[in-house]
């Protein structure tokens, strides 16, 4: 499973659980495995179970102190190497439900992607870009929807006003990650609006951004709770530092909310404090009214929507001018509450962009991404200039330790297809990398070409595929979701059946109802060697096992005739030693059970002769039925000149029929069927020669009584046909 | 990360998985052979299922036999003989490790042996002391008595010239794991002798036209021949237009990509690709995934490091584990 290039640290399946540190040159650091077995270690075994599942034995080198024989040899370990979301946030069933939530969107991208790459000769490039991009948004709507329900606000009616925040459940990384590959790499409205999207990207995941470190989000949840016991609102700094953040990210109904809590709209305070209720509210309407260049408000929030950019320039210029003069106003001295002169006028410096009270008024370096679109660089569109502002606002909030979105979100302002690649896989595993492809290559002919060329150092197949294959073989790591690596591997042009042929092999065949999973799989991706395989496996299983019934059918259902005629001639050994009742009846249903197709196995049919012939043999024990006699010797006859009846069983055969040879009314066989059967004892002198053969337990005498019988009954049939 | 799944008793030499890794036969040092089993889908964790003395001496090596042919193991003793068992359970008996077959040898030892299953026939590799290797076909596909010899010869490229006995430490051999009706066999053979020409690893292949052995590449650069092979592996092959074949010796795990054409010669092109060195001394296994992408080995000094090469072809460790450590 290659590494990516450009990141020798960054594996594609992140085997190690403690990867090294980035630009190390040194091996990755070893991985305790705690055994409980007690030093030196004599040998370690290995094999690879399900996937990328290791198993692990470690033998302990006896010592002369164990003599007495107690404590263990070794111990047996599975070893889980890797291959989930990052952080544990996501739980084993929780995965599950997404890798089987996201096959159906898979397969039908893969589909349409078949159908369309056969239409290519008759529709034109554009209209099949344009139904593909549909395609891909709505693949990605479905796994986004997925991952968790979008954050809708509260639906309640009556609005408690002390609640600035909604509580929304919280997240997940894996959600986030996948919404900022959306924004950038499909979405196409956003190109325009790129900054607006990403407002709402960080309005919806602010609290992710860092777990150790606070953000804003954590910040105004604080404020929150401690907003129903302060007295005086506007005389606590976190106030008024809450409003600057919120304002700062442009979550402009928050900061709406919590002004109107200040104290001067309390009825009894409102004629006291009318100057200051007045600039209070002259900032909440500025920023409620403040211009956005996106194609309209997410539902509940403040702002003025505009889709058309020299309108928005317009708009935007003349609220840049109303907030000028406030500030210049003359009321400002008139204002006596301190703190909420200092506040409001805070709050305009970051409206009119100041790039000082923005710094200080965010957190993470991100939020401070985010209030340069909105407050200095309103007019940015597309990614132009992004990568750079990022690493300016880095160096502003420089980040302790960075966890995989904002590398991701790196990797994308750098258009670093690889990169983007690399921190998927290392902060989000395979599934992420698998399912995000379609996204990156979705609108971007240059990634398509790094991503889906065929490579002769990865065997000959492309990136693309060897990621299906890594995630496949994660997949198959787990008994509940092996069934769905499959659907991936179909979709690897090169190698994806090797591997499925590889992985149904391994699969255990004592449990019935896998056997048929397995052989249905192979029914449906036409993997004949491999059926033929499963059930030459089961059939040997079962008959080794007693069960020779389930036995052969299994190799029926193999045609397997090789073992077949092994088994038929097994049969004949058991019954060709002898005529007894029991033994006969012991295999009769077996014989039964493998058929009278002769085709099948060549042996078949002469076991179906001799079944008759014993049969009619049975029917003139009494030895007085002339007529069944002559039956017996009808089938005795054919069974003789048949070329599948092997030569070690003609004297068995012939010394079973002595009695019908020694037939007291009549001579039973002609000259011409006498003469046939004494050219084959004739023959059987011959094929004694042959190594394979086996002798019969046979009487020593019988022989002799074989021949006796024939050439007394040549004399009788001489003398009756003379 | 890790989960317990079996602890072994006192006194176990070696180990062996079968195809599907949910049996495990073990070797001990008193002779016996215990089975543990895991056949249950939801539950990892192997419980014995049977015991049995299968040599007089210290079992050095167990080896389970394509499952095509039922549910059996080779054992290697420490004296050098080599026995085949399998399980068994005929009606109203319980069920028994039978034993099969005994393969003689009078004044070699042997050192290592693998199956290959070709169509129908299944074929047993069997590397001897004395650098010779023989090459069994089983006659029978129901009974793992009936072997026949089909070919016998030293692990040499040049079988004209005569060499001396050497004395073999150990052998390597890796079947070519690829299935199918039309494969050619093929295996890898290496060994740990005091005589160079019969270490280095040849690629044998079975010419059916003149029903012969030929070997038809040589792993080794011309300054690495007399290298002692510790052990060798070949990984699956899923679908790249080569094969990949890791060597172990004292020099570390090579890497070599084994064209699938051969040349004017009859010889396939080869490429040594890595060398990669982690393991502080002897490498015991080398053990392929089965997309033959991450190659695990294990090494004298009780690690485990798993192998993988980038987008550029480059190998490297990607991560180790450390089976030294102990106390849980």
């Amino acid at each position: 499973m290659p590494s990516l290039v450009s990141d020798p640290t960054t594996s594609i399946v992140p085997v190690s659980s403690s990867p090294p540190p980035p630009g190390a040159d040194n091996p990755p650091a070893a991985f305790p495995i705690r055994h409980g077995i007690r030093p030196p270690i004599l040998r370690v075994y290995v094999s690879w179970s399900r996937g990328n599942l290791l198993q692990v034995a470690c033998l302990r080198r006896p010592s002369e102190e164990d003599s007495g024989g107690d404590g263990a040899g070794g111990k047996v370990l599975e070893v889980r190497l890797g291959g989930g979301a990052a952080d544990g946030e996501v739980d084993d069933a929780e995965r599950r439900r997404i890798a089987y939530g996201s096959v159906p969107p898979f397969s039908l991208l893969q589909g349409r992607r078949n159908l369309l790459m056969a239409a290519t000769a008759t529709r034109a490039h554009s209209s099949l870009h344009s139904e593909w991009w549909q395609y891909v948004l709505e693949y990605s709507n479905s796994i986004s929807n997925l991952l968790g329900a979008p954050s809708l606000p509260s639906s309640s009616v009556i609005e408690d006003p002390m609640t600035v925040l909604q509580p929304v459940k919280k997240p997940t990384y894996l959600k986030a990650a996948w919404h900022l590959l959306e924004i950038f790499y499909v979405d196409k409205m956003s190109s325009s609006w790129l900054p607006e999207s990403l407002v709402d990207w960080l309005a919806d995941y602010d609290c992710l951004l860092s777990k150790a470190e606070p953000t804003i989000h954590s910040k105004l949840v604080g404020l929150q709770n401690k907003l129903v016991y302060l007295q005086v609102i506007e005389d606590d700094p976190e106030y008024w530092e809450g409003i600057s953040l919120a304002l700062a990210v442009g979550w402009l109904d928050i900061v709406v909310k919590l002004l109107r809590l200040h104290g001067s709209y309390q009825l009894d305070q409102i004629d006291n404090r009318e100057t200051e209720n007045g600039l209070v509210e002259a900032v909440a309407v500025l920023a409620s009214t403040m211009p956005r260049m996106r194609p309209d408000s997410a539902m509940g929030r403040l702002g003025q929507c505009y889709k058309n950019k020299s309108d928005f320039i317009k708009a935007w210029e003349k609220w840049r001018g109303q907030i000028a003069k406030l500030d210049c106003s003359a009321f400002w001295v008139q204002c006596g509450h301190h703190r909420t002169r200092e506040g409001l006028r805070n709050l305009l410096q970051i409206m009119l962009g100041n790039l000082n009270n923005i710094t200080s008024a965010t957190c993470h370096w991100m939020e401070l991404f985010i209030s340069h679109f909105l407050y200095m660089r309103p007019f940015t569109v597309g990614l132009e200039g992004m990568r750079s502002l990022a690493q300016k606002c880095v160096q502003l909030k420089p980040e302790t330790n960075s966890n995989g979105l904002m590398g991701l979100l790196n990797g994308i302002l750098g258009e670093n297809t690889e990169v983007v690649l690399a921190e998927c896989s290392s902060a989000f595993g395979p599934w992420m990398v698998t399912h995000a492809i379609e996204l990156l290559t979705a609108e971007n002919d240059e990634a398509d070409i790094l991503l889906n060329e065929e490579r002769y150092n990865l065997g000959g197949i492309s990136i693309n595929e060897l990621h299906r294959l890594v995630y496949a073989q994660v997949l198959s790591s787990h008994p509940l979701t092996w069934q769905i690596a499959p659907t991936y591997l179909v979709s690897c042009p090169k190698q994806g059946l090797g591997l499925l042929e590889n992985l149904l092999y391994k699969q255990p065949v004592q449990h019935y109802q896998m056997v048929l999973k397995n052989l249905e799989i192979c029914r449906l991706y036409e993997l004949d060697n491999i059926s033929s395989s499963v059930m030459k496996i089961a059939g040997m299983y079962h008959w080794k096992h007693g069960r020779k019934g389930s036995g052969v059918y299994w190799l029926q259902q193999a045609r397997d005739e090789v073992r077949l005629n092994r088994i038929a001639q097994q049969l004949f050994e058991c019954i060709g030693k002898s005529v007894s009742d029991d033994s006969f009846k012991q295999w009769e249903g077996l014989i039964e059970l493998l058929g009278s197709e002769v085709g099948v196995a060549g042996g078949l049919e002469f076991l179906h002769k001799y079944r008759d012939f014993k049969r009619s043999l049975q029917l003139v024990q009494d030895g007085s039925s002339t007529d069944a006699a002559r039956k017996a010797v009808e089938s005795l006859i054919q069974l003789m000149r048949s070329p599948s009846t092997p030569p070690r069983f003609w004297l068995p055969l012939l010394h079973d029929s002595v009695q019908l040879l020694n037939w007291r009314n009549r001579p039973l066989l002609n000259v011409s069927e006498t003469n046939l059967l004494l050219s084959k004892l004739q023959e059987l002198s011959t094929a004694k020669l042959h190594p394979d053969f086996g002798e019969a337990d046979l009487p020593p005498q019988a022989l002799g009584y074989v021949k006796l019988a024939l050439a007394q009954n040549l004399g009788r049939a001489v003398l009756e046909e003379f | 990360m890790e989960k317990e799944l079996a602890t072994l008793e006192n006194g176990a030499r070696c180990c062996g998985w079968n195809y599907c890794g949910r049996r495990m036969a073990v070797g001990h040092a008193d002779g016996t052979v215990s089975v543990l089993d895991s056949l249950e889908p939801s539950s990892p964790s192997f419980s014995r299922s049977s015991k049995w003395k299968a040599c007089n001496d210290s079992v050095v090596d167990v080896v389970w036999v394509p499952p095509e042919f039922g549910d059996a193991v080779a054992c290697i003793c420490a004296d050098g003989t080599l026995s085949l068992w399998e399980e068994v359970e005929e009606d109203n008996q319980p069920l028994t490790w039978k034993h099969c077959k005994v393969f003689e040898s009078s004044n070699s030892r042997v050192l290592d042996l693998q199956f290959g299953v070709f169509a129908t026939s299944l074929k047993l590799v069997v590397a001897y002391s004395d650098g010779h290797v023989k090459i069994y076909e089983l006659l029978d596909p129901l009974e793992l008595s009936k072997w026949q010899l089909q070919a016998e010869f030293q692990n040499v490229i040049d079988s004209v010239s005569r060499y001396g006995k050497p004395a073999c430490v150990s052998a390597s051999i890796a079947w070519n794991p690829r299935r199918g009706e039309s494969q050619q066999s093929s295996f890898v053979l290496g060994y740990n002798s005091d005589l160079p020409q019969v270490n280095s690893p040849k690629i044998w292949e079975f010419e059916e036209s003149h029903q012969r052995w030929l070997p038809v590449a040589e792993l080794a650069s011309p300054g690495d021949r007399d290298d002692r092979v510790h052990t060798v592996a070949w990984a699956p092959n899923i679908g790249r237009p080569y094969e990949i074949i890791a060597v172990a010796t004292s020099k570390g795990i090579a890497i070599w990509h084994l064209g699938l054409n051969p040349e004017s010669d009859g010889r396939l092109p080869t490429d040594k690709i890595a060398v990669l060195s982690g393991h502080d001394g002897e490498v015991c296994q080398l053990e392929w995934d089965m997309g033959g992408m991450t190659l695990a080995s294990t090494g004298g000094d009780g690690m485990v490091k798993l192998w993988q090469s980038d987008l550029n072809g480059v190998w490297h460790e990607q991560s180790s584990l450390d089976c030294n450590g102990g106390q849980q």
